[in-house]
């Protein structure tokens, strides 16, 4: 198999192929099942509290249907808390066994003597992890939005919709970052359970553990700093991990009134008007920097595993 | 010892009468004074044609037996009436008891055609034992002195229709006791007239000024906002019993402009980008009497924004005119996407028109351009890695 040779053809001959066939699978496996039930349960749960707790609170709210996905009821976390957690988790336990799998059971070798190519084989397995994630959250964000309908009884407004349809993008932008990891690792890593393991292991820390570690790391590196290079340092730090931009993200988008995510001075508030809604496309703009953080941060992650499989012996 | 004034024997206070003269006999001293009297404070009086004039009388018994006696008056000029009054109606008779005295009062009626000279008349009390009488003199006089009097030392005071017009009455009372004198003042309508006391806040409708003494009191008026420029009269009339006397002042009123800011059809937001010059289209309307000149125009927004005018400042508004003039508000760069609050201001000598514009600011779309730039690379660097890894 000569290296570098020129390629004839499209190199997403076969995309197609792939892509449904994976589709299939995952639609198929009992791993997914398993997934989407305790996704589409918790989920639930918890805009059923959301529902009690503004039925109980809320006496008028513009954006009251928003406050579905964002209000949390005692003992448990918000929807948007919930999909920030579980989305990883769905994402990973697609993606983990992607390549890797395909090589234990010696089927690798046996695609790649088909007319397709590897580039589409990567990027059908991608995308028909990406359809999963995207059909599954539709499902679960229309599943939302009828239960709001039914038991809040108040239609939502355009912008809501709108501000809704954008969560909606954001959270499949956050599933992407993750199943790219989790195919990288599934490139690096020939067990499964190893990439799995890791996987796993990095969600925890960037998601847990390295927002609170930020602080301290910009305090090492910045012995003398004033507190707000200290606070902002610490923020840019945190930004490393995708759940925070996907939280701070949401935050921007879900509640009209944030105006910044960053740290804020005192003299910027003056004569501000505080609590007053941003226009969608102004809260956008805020959160813009986080979407394209984890949009680049996907792509970067797929080609890292694009590149480590193009260079990879398939031979087993 | 106590009560040891002879002129308490011969008070009028019928209490303290009584009283001292009951110590007088309890101390066993002779009373230097015994009988039947009439008394009167003012046995001589001056009155007006065609007025009514009392006069207070008292039949005193010092250490007697209490006997009636008959009343009368006599030497009652033609055309007069004269009455004797007691306990608020007309009486024949009267019975003072053992040292105590009677209140009588003499009403006299002086027609209108009285002529001018002096009449006496007797008023006389006649019992079984007793016969005594008064000679009550009555002149006739042309002007009588003013009981009452009201003047104003700063007559006409000149304002505009914001200011409060404040004049300083001095009121005069120069009839022979106290008076209660009442307070009014006739302004045009909607004007807000009250009466204070020279140096206090309290609202006042009446004052007493002791006999022979004056008080001064301040009347403050406030003309309507919307008044137009003129001349106004205002009359302060005062009246005690059957006295009173009235005063003119006036309020001479010069216009006023009135300004006030508005955005173009009255609206009150505009849009502005951070960094970026915004300009918003204002109009100063001024809705007063009078005209504004010399209009200066200026803006209080959060620091760091800069508002400036174009012009800066307007010559010259007719009442019910206005002009419109371009003001240009720039965020500074580093301004959070939200609404502020920025109050334009118009001011011209004395008036002032603010009108609180709510700013929506938005971010540079700069950012992101240079996010979608970012996408862009990650993009490209994929296409460049099927490029350069693509194997068949």
């Amino acid at each position: 198999m000569p290296r570098n040779g020129s390629r004839e053809g499209s190199a997403f001959h076969g995309l197609g192929v792939v892509t449904l066939k994976e589709l299939s699978d995952h639609f198929a496996s009992a791993r997914m099942r398993v997934l989407e039930w305790l996704v589409v349960l918790v989920a639930l749960a918890a805009v059923y509290g959301a529902i009690q707790q503004i039925r109980a609170v809320t006496a008028e709210d513009p954006f009251l249907f928003l406050r579905l996905f964002t209000t949390a009821r005692e003992p448990l976390p918000s929807f948007t808390a919930f999909l920030g957690f579980l989305v990883p988790l769905m994402a990973i336990g697609l993606g983990f066994d992607a390549v890797n799998g395909e090589h234990n059971r010696r089927t690798l070798s046996r695609i790649l003597s088909q007319p397709i190519y590897r580039d589409a084989l990567l990027f059908g397995k991608f995308l028909a992890g990406m359809a999963t994630m995207s059909i599954s959250l539709v499902a679960l964000w229309l599943l939302v939005i009828g239960l709001g309908l039914i038991t809040l009884g108040v239609p939502p407004g355009g912008e809501e919709m709108g501000r809704a349809l954008c969560f909606l993008l954001v959270t499949i932008a956050y599933a992407g970052v993750w199943l790219a990891l989790a195919m990288l690792f599934s490139v690096t890593f020939r067990s499964p359970a190893t990439a799995a393991l890791v996987t796993l292991g990095l969600w925890l820390f960037v998601t847990l553990i390295w927002p609170a570690l930020a602080p301290a790391i910009a305090q090492a590196l910045l012995p003398n700093g004033d507190e707000a290079t200290l606070v902002i340092t610490a923020q840019a730090l945190s930004r490393l991990s995708p759940s925070t931009l996907y939280a701070e993200s949401v935050l921007a988008i879900l509640h009209p009134a944030t105006r910044s995510l960053g740290p804020v001075y005192v003299s910027q508030l003056q004569g501000a008007l505080m609590g007053s809604p941003l226009p969608l496309w102004d809260s956008l703009m805020v959160a813009w920097p986080q979407i394209v953080g984890l949009i680049a941060g996907s792509i970067i992650l797929f080609v890292g595993g694009y590149v480590a499989f193009q260079r990879q012996e398939v031979r087993a | 010892m106590k009560y040891r004034y002879p002129a308490l024997a011969v008070s009028l206070c019928v209490a303290m009468a009584a009283f001292s003269a009951a110590s007088y006999a309890a101390d066993g001293a002779s009373p230097d004074v015994k009988g039947l009297y009439l008394l009167s404070d003012y046995p001589a009086i001056s009155v007006q044609a065609g007025t009514t004039t009392t006069v207070n009388l008292k039949l005193r018994n010092y250490d007697m037996a209490p006997q009636r006696l008959a009343l009368s008056v006599s030497g009652v000029p033609k055309g007069w009436t004269a009455t004797l009054l007691g306990g608020g109606q007309p009486i024949e008779a009267a019975m003072p008891a053992s040292d105590d005295s009677v209140s009588l009062a003499l009403r006299l009626d002086v027609p209108k055609d009285a002529g001018v000279g002096s009449h006496t008349l007797t008023v006389s009390a006649d019992g079984a034992t007793s016969h005594i009488s008064l000679p009550v003199a009555v002149t006739l006089a042309k002007q009588l002195p003013a009981k009452l009097s009201v003047s104003s030392q700063l007559p006409e005071l000149r304002g505009s229709s914001k200011s409060d017009f404040e004049y300083t009455f001095t009121i005069k009372n120069d009839s022979g006791q106290k008076l209660l004198v009442s307070l009014a003042a006739q302004a045009p309508r909607n004007f807000d007239t009250a009466f204070t006391q020279a140096y206090g806040s309290q609202q006042l409708t009446a004052i007493p000024v002791e006999a022979g003494k004056t008080k001064d009191v301040k009347l403050k008026v406030t003309p309507p906002d919307n008044v137009d420029a003129g001349h106004y009269p205002v009359t302060v009339k005062v009246a005690a019993d059957d006295a009173s006397a009235d005063a003119k002042v006036a309020l001479d009123i010069s216009g006023q402009p009135k300004l006030s800011l508005a955005g173009r059809d009255g609206l009150l937001s505009a849009r502005a980008t951070a960094g970026k010059d915004s300009t918003v289209p204002v109009t100063v309307t001024n809705d007063g009497t009078a005209p504004a000149e010399n209009i200066k125009l200026s803006g209080t927004a959060p620091s760091g924004w800069k508002v400036t005018f174009q012009p800066k400042v307007v010559e010259r508004i007719a009442p019910n005119q206005h002009v419109d003039v371009q003001a240009t508000i720039t965020p500074p760069s580093q301004a959070i996407a939200g609404d502020y609050v920025t109050t334009l201001n118009a001011s011209t000598h004395g008036e002032n028109g603010t009108a609180n514009f709510r700013v929506s600011v938005t971010t540079s779309t700069v950012w992101g351009i240079a996010g979608a730039g970012i996408i862009g690379a990650a993009l490209l660097i994929m296409v460049g890695a099927v490029a350069r890894f693509g194997r068949r």
